[in-house]
C-alpha cells in the first residue's frame, strides 16, 4: 500500500430536496483495499459510491481520485467503472463486445483490445466465452462478465453496488469466493456496497457501516463485530443481545455491571462508570438446563424457540429478571434443549462489549432488538 | 360455457364482419384483373390489360414519384425530429416533459380537414407558394405524432441503467446514444418511420387542401374518377393497397423483432449446459 489514498472523501454530504442522504462524510479507501460500505436500505451507501462513480455530484465536500480533485468530472471522464445491481449488459453486443466497450470509447486498438478482454475473461474464469449473448447466460455469469468489463479498463478503483443481491444464495457464496481471489489476483482497490453483513465480513479489508447517511464505525471485520462503536453497529454486524445495565466499577479492562439487580464481570477497554449497554453475542451465551438449587445471582429463564443451524441449535430464552428474550447459540455438540424447559444463562466475560448509554436512551427497537441475519 | 349453437351464431357474425371489412377490398382488387371496361358483374375473365394501362402512363407515373418523393421527404424528417424529440423527452426531468409530450402527440387528434385549412390558411399567411414541399410539411404535422408515440413508448423501455453503465464505461452523450440507445430501438424507429412513410403516401385530406399545381397518387385517383370510371382505377388503389400493406408488415415485423430482441435481455435464458459453472 502506497502513502496516498486511492479514494478520499472530503466533507461529503449530499442532499435529495430536502431529504438529507449523506452528511459530512470523511473516508479514505486505500491502495489495494477491499473497502465495503455496509448499511440498510436508505443509509446513504448507494449515493455515496455514485458520487464516487460521478452519476451524482456531491451537494458539498470534495472527491480526490489518487490525489486529483474529480468533484466536478462527470462519469465519463473517471477512471472508476461500476457493476451494478443488476445486469446492465448491452443486450445488442455478445461478450467480447461487452467487455471491450470501454476499450473501444477509448480508442484502444483491436490487437490489445483482444488480448486485454481475453486477460480479463481468463481473470473471470469465463474463457472463450466472447460470442456468447447476453441472454445466453446465467445471473453468475452476467456479473463475472460485467466484472471483467470494468476490470479491463484498469480503474483507480472498481466500485461495486450490491453485485450479488440479485443471485441465489449457493451462486452468491461462490461468487464471494471468486470476488476476493480476483481482487487478490489484481490487486485493484475495490469499494463494495452491500445491505447484507455476512456478505461484509466475509469479504472485506475493513468496513465501514453507514447509518441513516452518516457514518457511524470504519474498522477491520473483526474489529467492527468485537468492538461495535454503536448499538446500531452491534446490532447491524452480526447478531447482537443489547442489554441495558450500569457499570458499577472498573478497574483496566475488568468492569463489573449490574444487570437486573445481579452482579456481572465484563472485560471491555474504555468503560466508565454509569449507564451503558452490554453488547453480547448469541455464541457468547451458554444456556444449561437448570439445576436444582439456583442461587440469587444466576439468571434464569425459560426456553422459547429452538432452531437447528446445523452447526449448532439457536435458541431464544425469555430470561425472567429481564423483560425480553436473549438470543443464544449452542454447539451442535451441546446437548438440545427444548421448548419450555427451564434454563440458566451464563456469558464469558471475555466475549461481551460496553457501549455507552444516555440515562433515558433506548436502542432503536427495543432493548432486546436483534437484527434478521439479511436484513432486506 | 359456450354452447355449439352459440357458437355458430358467433362464427357467422364473425364470417359477416370479415365480409364487410374486406369484401368491398377484394372486388375492387377484383376488378383490377376485369377484362373488360365492365366494373360490374358478371365477371367476363382476368386481363392484366389495366395494369399495362397505368404503367404506360405518363400521369400515373409522374404522380407515383410525387408521391414517393413526398413520402420519402416526409418519413426522413419525421424520422430525424421525431427520434429527437422522443429521446429528448425521455432522458429529461424537467416539468416541461409531460406537458411537452402531450403539445408533441395531441395533433393525432386533430382532423385532417383541419389540419388542412389551417396550413392553407397559414401558408398563404406567410406567402409560401404550394407544392410538394408544402405536402410534405403539411404531411409532417399529421404523421409526426404518430411517429413519436411509438419511438417513445420504445425508449421509455429502455433500461437506463444500460446507458449509466455506458457513461461509466467513458462514453460520453453522444457516444451512449450511437453505441448503446440507437443499437436497441432503431428497428423500431425504422419501423416507425415506415409507418410515416405509409401514413404520407396515401394521405389524401391535406394533401388536397396544400397541394399545388403537381399530383400524387390519391390526387390522380381522385381527380380521374371525376371524369371516368374504369378499371384502371382499380388496378392502381390495388397497388397503393398492396404498398401500404407492406410498408406496414415491415413495421410490424421490425416492432415485434426488436421486442423479442428485448424480452431475449430482460429474461435471460438459463441453458442447463451452460449453467453457472464454466
Amino acid at each position: 500500500m502506497s502513502g496516498e489514498p486511492r479514494v478520499r472523501l472530503e466533507g461529503v454530504s449530499h442532499r435529495f430536496g430536502d431529504v438529507a442522504a449523506l452528511r459530512d462524510i470523511e473516508l479514505d479507501v486505500a491502495d489495494g483495499e477491499l473497502l465495503t460500505l455496509l448499511g440498510p436500505s436508505g443509509c446513504g451507501k448507494t449515493t455515496l459510491l455514485r458520487i464516487v462513480a460521478g452519476f451524482e455530484r456531491p451537494t458539498t465536500g470534495r472527491v480526490l481520485l489518487a490525489g486529483e480533485d474529480v468533484t466536478d468530472r462527470p462519469a465519463h471522464r473517471r477512471a472508476t467503472n461500476m457493476v451494478f445491481q443488476r445486469s446492465t449488459l448491452f443486450p445488442h453486443l455478445d461478450v467480447f463486445g461487452n467487455v471491450a466497450f470501454g476499450l473501444r470509447v477509448a480508442g484502444v486498438p483491436r490487437a490489445e483490445q483482444e488480448e486485454r478482454v481475453r486477460e480479463a475473461l481468463r481473470l473471470v474464469s469465463l474463457e472463450g466465452y466472447e460470442h456468447r449473448r447476453s441472454h445466453e447466460l446465467s445471473g453468475g455469469q452476467m456479473q463475472r462478465i460485467a466484472l471483467a468489463r470494468a476490470l479491463v479498463n484498469r480503474p483507480q478503483v472498481l466500485l461495486l453496488d450490491e453485485p450479488l443481491a440479485a443471485l441465489d444464495l449457493k451462486i452468491r457464496l461462490d461468487m464471494e469466493a471468486e470476488l476476493r481471489r480476483v481482487h487478490r489476483e489484481t490487486g485493484a482497490t475495490f469499494l463494495y456496497v452491500t445491505h447484507d453483513q455476512r456478505e461484509a465480513m466475509a469479504l472485506s479489508d475493513r468496513i465501514v457501516v453507514m447509518n441513516a447517511g452518516a457514518v457511524e464505525q470504519v474498522g477491520t471485520p473483526a474489529e467492527v463485530y468485537g468492538r461495535p462503536a454503536s448499538t446500531f453497529a452491534a446490532r447491524f454486524v452480526g447478531d447482537a443481545n443489547v442489554l441495558p445495565v450500569d457499570v458499577l466499577d472498573v478497574s483496566g479492562d475488568d468492569v463489573s455491571v449490574s444487570l437486573a439487580e445481579r452482579r456481572r464481570q465484563v472485560t471491555c477497554a474504555g468503560a466508565r462508570g454509569g449507564p451503558a449497554w452490554l453488547v453480547l453475542r448469541p455464541e457468547a451465551v451458554q444456556v444449561e438446563r437448570l439445576a436444582r438449587e439456583a442461587g440469587a445471582e444466576a439468571l434464569t429463564g425459560i426456553v422459547r424457540d429452538v432452531a437447528f443451524r446445523g452447526t449448532g441449535f439457536q435458541y431464544r430464552i425469555a430470561v425472567d429478571a429481564l423483560e425480553a428474550e436473549l438470543k443464544a447459540e449452542a454447539p451442535a455438540s451441546s446437548p438440545e434443549l427444548a421448548v419450555d424447559e427451564r434454563v440458566t444463562v451464563n456469558w464469558t466475560p471475555s466475549a461481551c462489549w460496553l457501549l455507552p448509554r444516555d440515562d433515558d436512551a433506548r436502542a432503536p427497537g427495543g432493548p432486546l432488538a436483534t437484527r434478521e441475519e439479511t436484513p432486506a | 360455457m359456450t354452447g355449439p349453437g352459440r357458437s355458430g351464431l358467433a362464427g357467422a357474425f364473425t364470417v359477416a364482419g370479415v365480409l364487410f371489412l374486406w369484401g368491398p377490398l377484394l372486388v375492387v382488387v377484383l376488378f383490377s384483373l376485369h377484362s373488360t371496361a365492365a366494373l360490374s358483374f358478371p365477371f367476363r375473365g382476368f386481363s392484366l390489360r389495366w395494369y399495362e394501362e397505368i404503367f404506360s402512363s405518363a400521369e400515373v407515373r409522374s404522380a407515383a414519384e410525387n408521391s414517393v418523393i413526398v413520402a420519402t421527404v416526409t418519413a426522413a424528417t419525421t424520422l430525424l425530429l421525431g427520434t429527437l424529440a422522443a429521446y429528448g423527452l425521455t432522458r429529461t426531468s424537467s416539468r416541461a416533459r409531460g406537458p411537452l409530450a402531450l403539445l408533441f402527440f395531441l395533433p393525432i387528434t386533430l382532423p385532417g380537414l383541419f389540419i388542412g385549412t389551417a396550413l392553407l390558411v397559414a401558408f398563404a399567411r406567410v406567402e409560401v407558394t404550394l407544392s410538394l414541399a408544402t405536402v410534405a410539411a403539411a404531411h409532417l404535422v399529421y404523421v409526426f405524432p404518430f411517429f413519436f408515440l411509438i419511438a417513445r413508448a420504445a425508449l421509455d423501455r429502455l433500461d437506463p441503467a444500460l446507458e449509466e453503465a455506458a457513461a461509466d464505461l467513458g462514453a460520453g452523450r453522444w457516444l451512449v446514444f450511437r453505441r448503446v440507445t440507437l443499437p436497441q430501438v432503431w428497428p423500431v424507429l425504422v419501423g416507425a418511420a415506415c409507418l410515416a412513410f405509409a401514413l404520407s403516401f396515401d394521405e389524401f385530406v391535406i394533401t388536397f387542401f396544400v397541394i399545388g399545381p403537381d399530383s400524387t397518387l390519391p390526387m390522380f385517383i381522385w381527380s380521374t374518377l371525376r371524369r371516368t370510371i374504369d378499371p384502371s382505377i382499380n388496378a392502381i388503389s390495388t397497388l397503393l393497397l398492396l404498398f401500404t400493406l407492406l410498408l406496414f408488415v415491415v413495421t410490424f415485423a421490425l416492432t415485434s423483432w426488436s421486442e423479442r430482441r428485448r424480452r431475449g435481455s430482460a429474461e435471460p435464458l438459463v441453458v442447463p449446459a451452460l449453467k453457472d459453472a464454466p
